[in-house]
């Protein structure tokens, strides 16, 4: 159990919050220490540089001394004077010997009289050397020198020594100090880390308190992409823009349920009243094989209906066109024409191709959409007319495919609803029998156009009415997909 | 003629089987994929019409299994959903033609006895005949009691697929589909245009009518003048 929670602990990805705490806290275990590790040096260093700068200055003085006092014959001022440079500086001792280690002066303690035997001291007078004696360290110099009287005539060594021990302490403090501010310094940035990450999120979980409450009936809801931080902004537009395409297939998915209920609506109440009616007494077997009739053109009616809807919503969900091939349009135009060919001439009107292309697509599904603009067109010509079909090709922006009919204007305002579902411009011809179409040519017809990544759209101006079908070139459509 | 039917939609097999034995065929009918399975396997069918969405032994199993011991039954396989994978799986397995639901049985009638002819018909035929209506496949000539009628070349087309299946009602949509490629419904008369058309070429001048009109279902030529 335990284990099991464990791993589903582990196999997600660690929380954004751990991630950034550790993420701080590993800066800081590298940073700080560093910076702890260069100050220490510094102050050590500072300290031996104090300390050979004392040394250098109590050398100097008493070379200084003894050169003053040569001539002079008295031990005693030597030592007096010796002494009194000492006394300015804490804790330093002085102790001169010759070479053979015959002590020449010493200060009180400590006794520095072994140096001598240590013969690897550099005696230049110049560098300084940590000496440790009786549990005390110190820092010391040493120069030898030549005799000169009245000291010794031989050469002798001269040692200034002060304790450095005070430092060590302080130093040892110091680096406590600093080690334990460290310490707590990665914690707290841990801390800080986590909290600012809690902070920082703050504006998410509002967004997602916000989408929570989105429900079903308000999906027109929008979350203000200034309300948010800069690197949210996006994260608010892209919900947005997908709350968008979410609430238009939703309305769409409304309106396809309102239509289509309405649209059955009629024929079903028709075919129930029929039925009843022809129940209501005793008919020859003639009457009843008309009302089958007369019901099954019904029935056939809605199937394709009800065909036609699913086609669409199939169409409209479509991503991507499955079966792409290249499709020479003249040959696909002059075999509608073909097969219309007896219906319009029927109806006294002539059909006319121009131009060339060849584009990229299902074949089936563009030849129902051409078709569909085909038979549209050649339903609103008057007898006499001529249905053109024009197909032009542009380097930049693909294939075009006007269908234009001449016939009575189209009012503007019905233009734009054109293609949508079961539209129909003259509204008192609702359900126009046999040849008037059931009001979803144009959409399907769209819909394919617009899943084939192209654009279709309609003008009508001084009785000519064109559908224009705009297609993207074969390339472009090809790597689109 | 004997087909198996198997299919386990109730309403569906039984309609199938009123249909297929009202038209002429003795109808074996097994209601689930076992029972389909054992059938095809012993019988002797002249042709199986297989549903693929089969609670038990699916359709495919059958096929396959049908295909595997040398059988060479026209099979025609029914599938639900408008689906193209299960239209090319079908095929592949050795299917000879498939229709999606719902059909129409008209359609399906029209399949039926397509699959049924082939391979029964010499493919050698130059005329077709029925009545004193002649088509001459070679010449692309029409004669009617020895008159020559000039047809267009989707006319003739029309003519021939209606006196190919003489006797059998062709719904509208096969029509399109078989004569002008056009594989969708259409919401227009072309159909009946063109049949109009064809029928003042070749029967208005003469007794007796062959092309008939089989309300809400289609057309049928058929040279004993009835229905």
């Amino acid at each position: 159990m335990l284990r099991v929670r464990l791993e589903r602990l582990l196999r997600r990805p660690f929380s954004l919050a751990l991630r950034l705490t550790l993420l701080f806290g590993v800066t800081a275990a590298i940073v700080f220490p560093v910076f702890g590790w260069v100050i220490s040096q510094s102050m050590e260093h500072h300290f031996v540089t104090q300390d050979t700068d004392e040394l250098k200055v109590i050398v100097h003085a008493v070379e200084e001394v003894l050169s003053d006092i040569r001539g002079t014959d008295d031990p005693d001022q030597l030592a007096q004077r010796l002494d009194d440079i000492l006394v300015g500086h804490h804790n330093a001792s002085l102790y001169i010997a010759t070479q053979d280690n015959r002590t020449l002066f010493a200060s009180p303690a400590p006794d520095l009289s072994n140096i001598i035997k240590t013969a690897e001291w550099d005696t230049s007078g110049e560098s300084v050397h940590r000496w440790h004696d009786a549990g005390t360290s110190y820092t010391i110099m040493v120069k030898s020198m030549d005799g000169r009287e009245p000291i010794t005539d031989q050469p002798f060594i001269l040692a200034v020594a002060v304790p450095f021990d005070d430092h060590q302490h302080f130093l040892a403090a110091f680096r406590r100090t600093l080690w334990l501010m460290i310490a707590s310094s990665i914690i707290v940035m841990g801390l800080m880390g986590w909290v600012a990450v809690r902070q920082g999120h703050a504006p998410l979980h509002d967004i997602v308190a916000r989408i929570r409450r989105i429900s079903a009936n308000e999906l027109n809801a929008r979350l203000p992409p200034e309300g948010v931080p800069h690197e949210l902004r996006d994260l608010a537009v892209a919900f947005n823009d997908m709350l968008q395409r979410v609430d238009a297939a939703f309305h769409q998915l409304s309106n396809f349920n309102a239509d289509i209920a309405h649209e059955l609506r009629t024929p079903v109440t028709n075919l129930m009243t029929q039925t009843q009616v022809v129940l209501s007494r005793a008919r020859t077997i003639d009457e009843y094989r008309e009302i089958l009739y007369s019901n099954m053109e019904e029935y056939e009616r809605m199937a394709q209906m009800v065909g036609d809807m699913l086609f669409l919503s199939q169409t409209d969900n479509r991503s991507r066109i499955e079966h792409v091939e290249r499709l020479d349009l003249v040959d696909e135009v002059r075999a509608l024409f073909d097969y219309y060919e007896g219906w319009a001439e029927e109806r006294g009107v002539a059909l006319e191709l121009e131009g060339t292309a060849t584009i990229t697509g299902d074949r089936l599904m563009l030849r129902r959409a051409l078709g569909n603009l085909l038979s549209n067109a050649i339903r609103h010509t008057p007898a006499g007319g001529i249905v053109r079909v024009i197909i032009t090709t542009s380097d930049g922006d693909g294939t075009h495919i006007v269908v234009e009919n001449p016939g009575s204007e189209i009012p503007p305002e019905h233009l734009p609803k054109l293609f949508d579902r079961f539209y129909r411009v003259d509204a008192s011809r609702q359900r126009g029998g046999g040849d008037d179409g059931i009001g979803l040519g144009l959409a399907i017809a769209k819909s394919i156009i617009t899943a084939h990544g192209g654009e279709v759209s309609v003008a009508s101006t001084a009785g000519m009415t064109s559908f224009r079908i705009t297609l993207p070139a074969p390339d472009r459509d090809r790597t689109e997909n | 003629m004997k087909i198996l039917v198997v299919e386990d939609e109730a309403k569906i097999s039984e309609y199938l089987r009123q249909g297929l034995t009202e038209a002429g065929f003795v109808v074996d009918l097994a209601r689930n994929g076992l029972d389909g399975h054992h059938l095809a396997m012993t019988g002797t069918y002249d042709l199986i019409i297989l549903d693929v969405l089969l609670p038990d032994v699916d359709g495919w199993r059958i096929l396959q299994a049908l295909r595997e011991t040398g059988s060479k039954v026209p099979v025609l396989f029914l599938t639900a959903r408008d689906s193209v994978d299960d239209r090319v799986k079908g095929l592949e397995l050795g299917a000879d033609d498939y229709l999606v639901k719902p059909f129409a049985f008209a359609e399906l009638l029209a399949r039926v006895r397509t699959l049924l002819r082939r391979g029964a018909v010499p493919a050698t035929e130059t005329t077709l005949r029925v009545a004193d209506l002649e088509l001459d496949l070679l010449r692309r000539r029409v004669t009617r009691a020895g008159q020559r009628i000039p047809l267009t070349a989707k006319e003739f087309a029309l003519l021939e697929l209606l006196i190919r299946h003489h006797e059998e009602v062709l719904p509208r949509s096969l029509i399109a589909s078989q004569v002008w490629d056009m594989n969708f419904d259409s919401d227009t008369n072309v159909i009946d245009v063109a049949i109009r058309r064809l029928r003042a070429k070749i029967d208005d001048a003469f007794t007796p009518k062959l092309i008939h009109t089989v309300r809400g279902m289609g057309y049928m030529l058929d040279a004993s003048g009835e229905a």
